[in-house]
């Protein structure tokens, strides 16, 4: 579905993004994961052909990204990290607004409101909404022309837990029907439950990509804690794969004395932070 | 079909942004002041009202238009939709062109202007041409104020001349002024017509050219995500 091999682009004479490459097939969720100014931001506007003076190759849906025209935008669905919506409109007339430049059969905008919990709200003006209901709207709003292609900013930023948890099932929903979904995110756990690749993306560069449960293998190591009482509780901790060198765990064990034992893996931000030196959250 | 729902949209949201009423206190005022005026000054003061109202408010409207739609960041939605720059040009000067033409008609009938299509022609040339400006201003700035220094000044030199045209200074080089071609046409004068709409149009088409550049600058900045 999006094929870019060496990209390269900067708005200066310094260099930003480079040798950029990598692929993305039909129906996955691609994750990039960085810090602001790593440039995520840019790479989706070369993807979204916005930018088009990058050298290399960005080919999505088999068309070269500079060489788009309009029509193309038919097939792509960008929901925006800050709400891009008019706010004297209501909800129901922004999306009517909106659906009304494409010229594709739309979604049933009352099945899209009532799905993200917003069909008692579609007649309040936006202005009205709060920042979870912005968002909300937002979300749906690319999802309205039923795009082969979605770009999702941030998709659970300002939602509150149940709302979130929603939010992540409709985007689970959208693979399942075969959308090929770009998520931008700084939130790992997120990233880890929706992604089916994800890469790092730090000073125009992309310094690790894979699946996250690979990332988290490959990088980290299983670790088995422990507590037992000797005189005072105390603690002991070792690696999974050195389970059998561990002496005090193996008396701990034969003398029945182990209070609590716990596996831990490194997490996605743990890795992010091995790769690439920087703290996302 | 998209130019008519965009043009529809811009409609609305003018209306909701209360645009509309704006213009009907302006209409009710003028109309007012227009009756209070001796019959010999009318025609002449409508032509001023007209001009620099209903046609060159183009230029504020416009600018008031995009840096709302910017500050709520619908021109990222534009940017990534089928819209190309040309509908999105198009649909801002016809939507103000039918509310300025719609005013002006209600300035120039108390004043008693004899040629009524001139002056329509007039107001909606001059509304086109105030608009593709604005939009021309409004495409490289962020804030009013920003706006306001740089339209100002446009406002003079489009202002000026016209006015001096209008009560006298009427040199036939003077025409080459779009400002002097839209006043002489809502005026109500009609003489050498295809000639001034001739150059009025080479005007418009050297505008909107510009216009076009600058929005397409205007979309590639305002789509992708700020992070």
């Amino acid at each position: 579905m999006i094929q870019v091999v060496d990209l390269s682009f900067s708005y200066t004479r310094n260099k930003f993004l480079e040798n950029i490459g990598f692929e993305v097939s039909e129906g996955e969720i691609f994750g990039f994961l960085g810090p602001s100014g790593a440039g995520k931001s840019t790479l989706q506007k070369i993807l979204t052909g916005l930018i088009k003076t990058y050298k290399g190759q960005s080919i999505v849906k088999g068309i070269e990204s500079k060489h788009f025209n309009n029509d193309f935008y038919e097939n792509i669905g960008v929901d925006f990290e800050f709400p891009s919506l008019y706010e004297k409109l209501t909800g129901r007339e922004n999306l009517e607004f909106f659906g009304s430049l494409y010229s594709k059969k739309l979604r049933n905008i009352d099945e899209l409101l009532e799905m993200v919990g917003l069909k008692n709200d579609e007649d309040k003006k936006v202005s009205e909404y709060s920042k979870g209901m912005k968002s909300r709207l937002n979300f749906i709003k690319a999802l309205l022309h039923n795009p082969d292609i979605l770009f999702l900013d941030e998709p659970t930023s300002g939602l509150d837990p149940n709302s979130s948890r929603d939010m992540k099932n409709i985007i689970l929903q959208e693979k399942k029907n075969g959308k090929t979904i770009i998520l931008t995110t700084h939130n790992m756990t997120d990233a880890a439950e929706l992604c089916d690749r994800v890469a790092f993306i730090v000073d125009g560069n992309i310094k690790a990509l894979d699946t996250p449960h690979n990332l988290i293998m490959s990088k980290g190591a299983s670790k088995i804690k422990y507590t037992y009482l000797d005189g005072t509780e105390k603690t002991g901790e070792c690696l999974l794969s050195l389970t059998s060198h561990d002496k005090k765990l193996q008396e701990l064990i034969e003398s029945n004395r182990v209070l609590s034992i716990h596996s831990s893996e490194p997490t996605l931000n743990d890795i992010f932070m091995e790769v690439t030196g920087r703290v996302l959250q | 079909m998209r130019i008519i729902n965009l043009i529809k949209g811009d409609i609305r949201f003018q209306f909701k942004y209360g645009f509309y009423f704006v213009y009907a206190v302006f209409t009710a005022v003028y109309i007012s002041l227009i009756f209070v005026m001796p019959q010999s000054w009318r025609e002449r003061a409508a032509a001023i009202m007209i001009f620099s109202d209903p046609a060159a408010m183009g230029i504020f409207f416009m600018g008031a238009i995009v840096l709302l739609e910017k500050s709520e960041r619908v021109l990222n939605s534009i940017a990534v939709s089928p819209v190309k720059t040309g509908e999105y040009i198009l649909s801002k000067v016809v939507s103000l062109l039918f509310i300025s033409v719609v005013v002006g008609i209600a300035i120039t009938l108390p004043a008693g202007t004899k040629n009524l299509y001139a002056s329509v022609i007039g107001t909606a040339f001059g509304s086109a041409f105030f608009t593709l400006c604005g939009l021309i201003v409004a495409a490289n700035i962020s804030s009013l104020n920003q706006f306001l220094t740089t339209a100002v000044p446009i406002e003079i030199i489009s202002f000026l001349p016209p006015i001096m045209y209008l009560f006298g200074y009427d040199n036939m080089f003077m025409l080459i002024h779009p400002g002097c071609i839209i006043i002489s046409l809502i005026s109500g004068n009609s003489k050498h017509l295809f000639l001034l709409l001739a150059i009025l149009c080479m005007w418009l088409v050297a505008l909107y050219k510009v216009a076009h550049k600058y929005i397409q600058n205007m979309f590639q900045n305002a789509g992708g995500v700020n992070l």
